[in-house]
């Protein structure tokens, strides 16, 4: 049966009412089901809200143990000294009004046949359907020399927070004619241009404040997002103040030492007081001691309703997941969020998860008031994602300022709404 | 009573009524399909349009020629050549404002 709610008929059983006990979206409404949802960021947030709003009668948890979210997008702006880190950060209080109960605790170990979560503090909770939405990890093993003490030293700033205020800090205490070094690791990792946003704001930091200074990314790849647009604009902007080199170039980081503030290439080092090691990734570790992430690190998933291909009754979604081609990126987390909700209420009311059209967009900054974009669109159909041809791709090379002011415009509008939509 | 001028009534036409009919709990195709809208588009217009002032029309007529203006390089260009014209009927359609017009 696939009768359900839609605006009109919404409004007709509103004025009917009765026959309103016949839809199954009554079975939505009654549905009492618990479910647990792991990880409070963009993709976790979304699902909650969502969940909430199909499934009113069922237990909704978010267990995320941070009182306050801080955004990963537009966090670049702020490591470049352009942005005030409050605007980056979110409470749950608005989840919390809508009916979903919140535990400030972290998730350490799911059993999936019993179906319990574990709790650092807390007791064990029991679910009908989990749904981990656990961000990124750093596999801290995957660079010689690094480990997870380091992160003050070598700051990553790819979670935002503390090591995003950390890492301005570096920048701001360089001596002008200092290096500045980023570390970029192979694919995948969380937001594919990132790493490229941040070295354009952080060289504009560098040619305004510290104009003999420069920086050099080294990269573990020879081709990245946006890689014509970004190149066009530093030329533009940058000539003098940002230099990448990629793998084929001897830019892979093979080892680092903390201690003398270096990093090794297998030819040269570079000594910084001020070194961005983004280190390789895999899916947050929740979701390998839950099994759903495979020999890869990453999480295998069916594309209709983000189900675990591994464990029944688990779905994840955002940057722990193997999405490809979505990219891992907040709107694809938001996205997917709100797909995997709608997926579990109609599964809960007895119906079967439908193929849809899923969408992504991101924005880069490439200047303080000018950005590029990558879009794409996703069918979800026949059992896996797949980019729907002629669709999507990025920013014209060679464009008018005006249409990167207007694109910078619209990633500010988007960061507005995305967040409002996911934390209020 | 035609549907529109039921849903008036159901309303009464308040900004918050309607919001409250526009955020129903829907898990139909079209209900889905605009889940990807609305991670940029909001009730706020700026230098990402509302969705809240157009009427279905309107809508599908702006997507089908971003769909098909070969020259176009926004994002709404790429992204509209993603979709069906059955696809942008249905979107069109859940978006559009025609059911709370006076």
């Amino acid at each position: 049966m696939s009768l359900v709610f839609n605006r009109r008929n919404l409004i007709q059983s509103a004025v009917l009412g009765a026959s309103a006990a016949a839809l199954p979206g009554s079975a939505m409404a009654q549905a009492r089901a618990r479910i647990v949802i792991v990880g409070g960021g963009f993709g976790g947030a979304t699902a909650a809200l969502t969940l909430k709003r199909l499934l009113p009668s069922s237990d909704i948890t978010l267990i995320e143990p941070f009182d306050q979210f801080v955004a990963c997008p537009f966090s670049n702006l702020v490591i470049a000294g352009l942005r005030d880190i409050t605007s980056q950060s979110f409470s749950y209080d608005r989840l919390e009004a809508a009916g979903i109960t919140r535990i400030a605790d972290t998730a350490i170990d799911v059993d999936p046949v019993a179906k319990t979560v574990s709790l650092q503090w807390g007791d064990d909770l029991t679910y009908d359907k989990l749904i981990l939405s656990p961000g990124i990890d750093f596999r801290f093993e995957a660079l010689e020399g690094y480990h997870s003490g380091m992160t003050g030293r070598l700051p990553h700033a790819w979670k935002a927070g503390s090591q995003t205020l950390w890492l301005q800090l570096k920048l701001q205490a360089l001596e002008d004619g200092q290096t500045v070094i980023m570390s970029v690791p192979p694919a995948p990792y969380r937001c594919p241009p990132g790493p490229y946003e941040r070295a354009s704001l952080i060289a504009h930091f560098l040619k305004t404040q510290k104009p003999r200074s420069k920086l050099i990314i080294l990269d573990a790849k020879d081709q990245f997002s946006k890689m014509a647009l970004f190149k066009e604009a530093w030329e533009e902007h940058y000539p003098d103040h940002l230099e990448w080199r990629g793998a084929s170039n001897d830019g892979t980081v093979v080892r680092v030492d903390a201690e003398a503030d270096t990093v090794f290439t297998d030819f040269e080092s570079f000594q910084s007081p001020a070194i961005n090691v983004i280190p390789p990734q895999k899916a947050g570790f929740i979701a390998e001691r839950a099994g759903v992430a495979d020999a890869t690190g990453w999480c295998p998933i069916d594309p209709l309703s983000f189900a675990s291909t591994l464990q029944s009754d688990i779905h994840v979604i955002g940057d722990a997941t193997i999405a490809a081609p979505m990219p891992k990126s907040a709107f694809s987390a938001n996205l997917q969020g709100k797909v995997c909700a709608v997926a579990i209420a109609r599964i809960v009311a007895g119906m079967s998860p439908e193929p849809t059209v899923l969408a992504n967009t991101c924005y880069s900054y490439t200047t303080p008031d000018e950005a590029i974009s990558i879009a794409g669109v996703y069918s979800n159909a026949g059992g896996k994602l797949s980019s729907i041809s002629g669709a999507g791709g990025v920013s014209p090379l060679r464009a008018d300022k005006a249409i990167r002011n207007a694109e910078a415009a619209q990633a500010h509008h988007w960061f507005e709404t995305i967040t409002a939509e996911a934390f209020g | 009573m035609s549907l529109g001028a039921m849903a008036v009534a159901a309303c009464g036409g308040s900004g918050s009524e309607r919001a409250a009919v526009s955020e129903a709990s829907d898990t139909d195709v079209a209900s889905v399909l605009v889940m990807a809208c609305t991670g940029c588009h909001s009730d706020q217009s700026g230098a990402i349009a509302s969705l809240n002032v157009y009427d279905s029309d309107q809508l599908r007529d702006a997507l089908l020629q971003y769909k098909t203006d070969a020259n176009g390089t926004t994002v709404m260009h790429r992204l509209a050549r993603g979709y069906s014209d059955a696809e942008i009927d249905l979107i069109s359609a859940q978006l559009g404002q025609d059911d709370v017009s006076p």
